[in-house]
């Protein structure tokens, strides 16, 4: 008889929304296997299905204000980025910790991050809406999104009904 | 194109209503009266701002506030053209020159603040939305 050992946690995802985690211990398992017991498929089950299948997209990054070749890479997660920006052909990442260069294209990002809160708001800027404090115009009458390290970026008017029409659909899968 | 055509003509229809139907309301209340030219002028006025303001495409890397300027700047340019033409064959007075004028700033300012207010009103409900899934709660 195996040793079933249950082990409440809380898994706290890029939501403030808390999550019930049982870890079960069993030393008989022939295979080991995840179960999750949801009421919509919404983003943040998507991202534990990307866990477990080992698909959770992570970037590795250079600082950006440094010689590419002196230092040594660091693994991104998606919810320690604010922002994405690609300027000069180069794409930065940027984080609580600093900027950092990734060998991605926008566009692939664009593509893997879909679940992960973010969203085009312009050619070159592909945006957290996990990490944006506070979204308002300027007086210029452009919306900007803030962010907690101080950084704004501009929504596009181009990309408007792009950035309204992922925010009903997270909405939506956020219940 | 035929789509920007088809675009554009609901543009023209939809603003010339407005204009010619505010125009019969301020024609009822004062009590003044409209001629055939002062209508068929109307509408080419509706057809120049309808175009300019359907070519926002343009202006898309400024900011907003800058479009509304330099639409503005150029809707008054071609419509002062536009009336400097007619005025060859029918002058027109000093103080048909002021109400032109009038005519296109009144709505104009009117339609930018309603713009303005839209803006802010959509950005302060994508804010709480954005709040709202921040939280995971609908």
């Amino acid at each position: 008889m195996g040793v079933r050992v249950c082990l409440p946690v809380y898994l706290e995802c890029n939501l403030k929304q808390r999550m019930k985690l049982n870890l079960f211990e069993d030393k008989n398992c022939k295979e080991e296997h995840v179960d999750v017991y949801f009421t919509n498929m919404r983003p943040v089950i998507r991202q534990i299905m990307d866990s477990v299948n080992s698909e959770r997209p992570s970037f590795s990054g250079r600082p950006a204000d440094e010689d590419l070749d002196d230092f040594e890479e660091t693994i991104l997660d998606p919810d320690d980025i604010y922002y994405l920006d690609f300027v000069d052909r180069k794409l930065f990442a940027y984080t609580k910790t600093g900027v950092f260069r990734l060998m991605n294209t926008l566009a692939s990002c664009e593509e893997m991050l879909w679940n992960y809160g973010f969203v085009r708001v312009s050619k070159s800027n592909l945006i957290n809406i996990y990490k944006i404090k506070q979204l308002r115009p300027d007086l210029n009458m452009k919306v900007y999104a803030s962010f907690d390290n101080g950084e704004r970026i501009c929504i596009n008017r181009s990309y408007k009904k792009t950035f309204n029409e992922y925010l009903k659909v997270m909405m939506r899968q956020t219940v | 194109m035929k789509k920007y055509l088809k675009t554009l003509l609901m543009y023209v229809c939809i603003s010339y209503t407005m204009v010619s139907v505010s125009g019969a309301v301020v024609n009822i209340i004062t009590g003044t009266k409209t001629s055939n030219s002062n209508t068929l002028i109307m509408f080419g006025l509706c057809v120049i701002a309808s175009f300019v303001l359907s070519l926002n495409k343009i202006f898309d890397e400024f900011s907003p506030l800058l479009m509304i300027v330099l639409q503005y700047a150029v809707v008054m340019a071609l419509c002062a053209g536009f009336l400097f033409l007619l005025s060859l064959i029918d002058p027109i007075s000093p103080k048909g020159w002021i109400e032109y004028f009038r005519s296109i700033t009144v709505p104009y300012i009117v339609i930018a603040g309603i713009y303005y207010y839209c803006l802010y009103d959509e950005a302060k409900k994508q804010d709480r939305i954005i709040k709202d899934i921040q939280n995971g709660k609908k």
